[in-house]
C-alpha cells in the first residue's frame, strides 16, 4: 500500500513537471480553445485536488480516460498486461533454465573449462543491452536464416526471439548468483556429511546443497522481475509487441497522464505481489523463518 | 533416445526448409507505420499515421492526384457563389461499405460533427481546420452549399482530407464503436479487424465507385522501431515503409527484394532565430547567419542529395511561392563582414537547441558553420519528448536559435507555414516566442482572409521579400520523403506524403 501511494505520488509529480499535455495536443490552437480542453480533462484544478481525486479513483481501478485514446486508461493497460506478463514469465523461465544447470555445473567444476566459459559469457551477457541483442537476433534468425518472423505477436514463432532477447538479458546475473551461492554451501559440513552417508552426488547437489543455496536465488529472481518488466519495454518496442511497456513509453511522449499513471501503478502492483510471493517462498525454503 | 534425436533433427530441418513464415499471399499488401492513431474515426484525431489509414477507407469531397491537383471525388464539381459561399455537386450512386447510399445529409452531418453548431465543447481536434464553416445547406439531393463566416481561401484544401461518414450508421452504432469496431466509409477498402498496436486489416470494397483496388487485402502494421521495419522489408514481411533516412537508402536500393521511391514533400527545414535578444535582435547578424551556412554541401553530403534550397520557408509547391526570390548564397566572408558591421568583429557566443533527432548530423554541421564565421555556437540536442516541449513551450528564451522543420500538415498554401512559424499571436507555434518583424502579422492576417487568389499571391510575394530581408530564420531546404517498397509492388511516393494505395499495383 505504502509502495503504491509512493509510486503514484512520484509518477504524478514527475508527470506534472514534464509539461502541458494540452499544448502538445493542440499545438496551433489559440489559448481559449486550449482552456476548454483543459477544463474538460480536469487539468485546470490545483495539483493537490487533482492528486486526491486521482488516488481516490485509482484504488477502485478507475484511472480516468486516456487523453489520447479517449478510453479508460485502466482498460488500455489491462488489455496489454497479459502480453507483458507472458513475455516476462517466459523470459524468466528461460533464464532459470539456463542459469540453474550451468550455474550448478560451473560451481561443482569450479575453475574448469565450463566454469571459465560460463564466467566469460556472464560478463558478455551482462554487457549486451536488450535492444542490441534483439536486433542482432532479428538479423540472424529472421533476416539471415529466415527461421522466425521478424516482429509481431501473432504466432508462437513470434514469441521465440523476444523471449530469447529478454531471457539472455537476465540469465547471466542469475547464473552468477546460482554459482556463488552454490560455492558457498558446497563445502559446508552438512554437505560433506551427506556425501559421507553415501548419498549420490546428484542427490547431494539437488536436495541438500541447492535448497540452501536457493534463498539468494529466490530473492534475486523476485527483484529481477522488476528489471525484466523494464527490459520488456525495450523488447516490446523492438519486436512491435503490444505490451504495457510500449504503451507507457508512447504515453509518456504524448503526456497521456492517466495511461502513464495506470501503467506504472499496475506494474508496481505486479512487483509488489511478486515480492510477497518471494517472502512466502522463504518460509518454505528456510523453516527458521516463521509467519506470525 | 536415438529416435528422439532423429525426430528432433527432422523437425529442425523442416523448420529450416519451410518457406519463411512471412511470405505473403499475392493479393495482400502490408504497410508498416510507426504507430496507430487512437481511433479509426477520421474526425476524432489529426495524426499523420491515422490519416494515411483513413484515406484508404473514406472518401472526401475532393481528392488530390499524384500531380497534387484537385480531382473530383464525392463531389463531381464545385464553384464559389460568393466570397463566403461555395456550391458542391455530389456524385450519384455512391455506396457506403454497409450498402447505404451516400446522401447530402451525410455530408452535412459529417461537417457538423466537427463544427458542432450550438455546442461549446468541441471534441474533434480538426475543429480548427474548418472552424470557418458556418453553415451547410442542403439545396437538393445532389447539391450542397457551404457557407463560411468570412472569406476562407483554404476551404478546398481542407476538404481534400475531410472524410464523409454515414449518418444513419453512426447514429445506430455510436461514436465509440465507429472508431474501433465498426468504421464505415465509401473508400476503396472496408474495415475487417483492428488489433491496437498490432495491425489493422482491411478488405477491398466491391461496390467502390472507382472500381476495385488491385490488392484485395490491406494490412497496416504498427512497428515503432526503424531497424525492425527494415528487417521486415528485407524478409518480405512488409511491402512498404515510410521515412527511410538518407543513410539507409543505399542499403535498401541494392537489396534484391526492395526499391526506394522519393518525392519532394512539404517539409521545410529552418533555424528559427530569437529576435528579442542579442545578438539576433540585429538584422545584420541574422543575415550573417544565413550567409554562413553551406546548404548545398549539407544537401549533397548529409541528405543524400535529396533536398531543394529555398529562399524562405515557403515551399515551391505551395500556393503563393515566389520563384523570383533567390536563396542566400554560401558566403562566409560576407557573413564575417556583416558581423563586424553589427559590432561583433570578434564574434559572439550563442546557443542553439534542437530536438530534431533524425537530423542530428545536419544540426551539428550548421552549428559548426556558424562557429566558423564567428557565431560561436553552444549546441544542445534534446530528446524530442516532454522535456523539450516544456522547454520550448514555456520559455523559448533559453536558446538563441532552434533548428527544426515544419510539415505544413500537407496544406499546399503559404499560410500553412507563415502563420505557425512567424505570426506572433498567442497560441501560435514558434513565432510567438521568437519573431518580431514589424508589420508581418498584419500581412499574414490579410492574406488569410480573402479569396481573391491573384491578390493573395501578391501579398505572399511581399511577405517573402520582407522575411528574406529581415531573416527571422536561417532558411535551409525542403525535404524529400523516401519510401522503401517491395519489388512485387508498383507504387510511387507522393508530394503530400499520403499513401493512396488505390494506386498500388502488383508488378508483373
Amino acid at each position: 500500500m505504502v509502495v503504491c501511494v509512493g509510486v503514484s505520488l512520484v509518477t504524478f509529480a514527475i508527470l506534472q513537471a514534464s509539461g502541458d499535455p494540452v499544448a502538445l495536443m493542440m499545438p496551433e490552437a489559440p489559448e481559449s480553445d486550449r482552456a476548454v480542453l483543459r477544463q474538460a480533462l480536469g487539468l485546470h484544478e490545483p495539483l493537490l485536488v487533482q492528486f486526491g481525486r486521482f488516488f481516490g479513483r485509482a484504488v477502485t481501478g478507475n484511472f480516468g480516460n486516456s487523453f489520447f485514446h479517449r478510453a479508460p486508461a485502466f482498460g488500455l493497460v489491462m488489455e496489454r498486461m497479459p502480453t507483458t506478463l507472458i513475455l516476462t514469465v517466459l523470459a524468466m523461465g528461460l533464464a532459470l533454465l539456463i542459469a540453474l544447470p550451468v550455474g550448478i555445473y560451473s560451481a561443482v567444476r569450479r575453475g574448469r573449462a565450463v566454469d571459465q566459459v560460463a564466467t566469460g559469457t556472464v560478463f558478455l551477457g551482462q554487457s549486451m543491452p536488450p535492444f542490441w541483442t534483439g536486433i542482432m537476433l532479428i538479423l540472424l534468425f529472421a533476416v539471415q536464416w529466415r527461421l522466425l518472423p521478424v516482429s509481431g505477436w501473432e504466432s508462437w514463432a513470434s514469441v521465440v526471439l523476444p523471449t530469447l532477447t529478454l531471457g539472455t538479458f537476465t540469465a547471466p546475473l542469475l547464473l552468477r548468483i546460482v554459482r556463488s551461492s552454490m560455492l558457498e554451501v558446497i563445502n559446508l559440513d552438512y554437505v560433506r556429511t551427506a556425501r559421507a552417508k553415501g548419498v549420490s552426488e546428484w542427490l547431494v547437489i539437488c536436495r541438500h546443497a541447492l535448497k540452501n543455496a536457493a534463498l539468494p536465488l529466490v530473492t534475486v529472481t523476485g527483484l529481477q522481475f522488476g528489471l525484466l518488466l523494464g527490459g520488456a519495454i525495450i523488447t516490446e518496442t523492438v519486436f512491435a509487441i503490444p505490451g504495457v511497456g510500449r504503451l507507457i513509453v508512447t504515453a509518456i511522449r504524448q503526456l497521456d497522464f492517466p495511461v502513464v499513471q495506470a501503467g506504472v501503478f499496475m506494474l508496481a502492483m505486479v512487483v509488489v505481489s511478486l515480492n510477497f510471493v518471494v517472502d512466502l517462498l522463504y518460509v518454505y525454503l528456510d523453516p527458521r523463518i516463521r509467519l506470525r | 533416445m536415438r529416435h528422439r534425436l532423429l525426430s528432433l533433427l527432422v523437425a529442425v530441418c523442416v523448420l529450416a526448409l519451410a518457406p519463411s513464415a512471412q511470405a505473403q499471399p499475392k493479393d495482400t499488401l502490408t504497410v508498416a507505420l510507426v504507430s496507430h492513431a487512437p481511433t479509426l474515426d477520421p474526425h476524432m484525431h489529426f495524426e499523420r499515421v491515422g490519416i494515411l489509414v483513413n484515406i484508404n477507407m473514406f472518401d472526401s469531397l475532393l481528392h488530390r492526384n499524384t500531380k497534387l491537383e484537385y480531382e473530383p471525388s464525392l463531389a463531381t464539381s464545385w464553384k464559389p457563389l460568393s466570397d463566403t459561399q461555395w456550391e458542391f455537386k455530389l456524385r450519384k450512386g455512391v455506396k457506403f461499405h454497409n450498402g447505404d447510399p451516400l446522401t447530402a445529409e451525410d455530408v452535412k452531418f459529417s461537417i457538423e460533427r466537427v463544427t458542432e453548431p450550438g455546442k461549446e465543447k468541441k471534441k474533434s481536434p480538426q475543429y480548427g481546420n474548418i472552424r470557418a464553416i458556418k453553415d451547410v445547406r442542403i439545396v437538393d439531393a445532389e447539391t450542397i452549399h457551404i457557407v463560411t463566416d468570412k472569406p476562407f481561401p483554404l476551404l478546398l484544401e481542407r476538404l481534400v482530407f475531410f472524410p464523409i461518414v454515414p449518418r444513419k450508421h453512426m447514429e445506430k452504432v455510436g461514436d465509440d464503436a465507429f472508431g474501433t469496431t465498426a468504421p464505415v466509409g465509401t473508400g476503396p477498402w472496408k474495415f475487417v479487424e483492428w488489433k491496437r498496436d498490432q495491425y489493422i486489416r482491411l478488405e477491398a470494397f466491391d461496390g467502390h465507385w472507382r472500381g476495385k483496388p488491385a490488392f484485395k487485402h490491406l494490412v497496416i502494421r504498427a512497428i515503432p522501431e526503424v531497424a525492425t521495419q527494415i528487417a521486415e522489408m528485407k524478409t518480405g514481411g512488409v511491402d512498404l515503409i515510410r521515412n527511410v533516412s538518407a543513410d539507409l537508402v543505399p542499403e535498401l536500393k541494392s537489396h534484391p527484394q526492395t526499391y526506394v521511391s522519393s518525392s519532394p514533400i512539404l517539409r521545410v527545414h529552418y533555424v528559427e532565430l530569437d529576435m528579442r535578444s542579442a545578438p539576433f535582435d540585429k538584422k545584420l547578424v541574422r543575415q550573417a547567419a544565413n550567409y554562413a551556412i553551406d546548404k548545398q554541401a549539407i544537401i549533397s553530403k548529409l541528405m543524400g542529395g535529396l533536398g531543394q534550397q529555398v529562399a524562405t520557408v515557403v515551399q515551391p509547391k505551395a500556393f503563393g511561392f515566389d520563384g523570383d526570390l533567390k536563396p542566400y548564397p554560401y558566403d562566409p566572408a560576407k557573413a564575417k563582414t556583416l558581423l563586424a558591421q553589427a559590432g561583433y568583429a570578434n564574434g559572439v557566443d550563442i546557443s542553439a537547441h534542437s530536438a530534431f533527432i533524425e537530423f542530428r548530423p545536419v544540426f551539428e554541421a550548421i552549428t559548426q558553420m556558424l562557429t566558423e564565421v564567428g557565431l560561436r555556437t553552444n549546441a544542445r540536442m534534446w530528446d524530442p519528448g516532454p522535456a523539450w516541449n516544456k522547454f520550448f513551450q514555456t520559455e523559448g528564451k533559453a536558446s538563441n536559435a532552434a533548428y527544426g522543420s515544419w510539415g505544413n500538415y500537407s496544406v499546399f498554401d503559404a499560410d500553412a507555414v507563415l502563420h505557425p512559424l512567424f505570426h506572433t499571436e498567442p497560441g501560435g507555434w514558434i513565432g510567438k516566442h521568437y519573431t518580431r518583424v514589424e508589420g508581418l502579422d498584419k500581412m499574414i492576417d490579410e492574406a488569410r482572409s480573402m479569396v481573391d487568389q491573384p491578390r493573395r499571391r501578391r501579398i505572399y510575394s511581399q511577405i517573402q521579400n520582407l522575411i528574406r530581408e529581415e531573416a527571422p530564420a536561417i532558411y535551409l531546404f525542403t525535404q524529400y520523403d523516401t519510401l522503401a517498397i517491395n519489388k512485387r509492388v508498383e507504387y510511387a511516393a507522393r508530394g503530400d506524403e499520403w499513401l493512396w494505395l488505390f494506386d498500388a499495383k502488383p508488378k508483373r
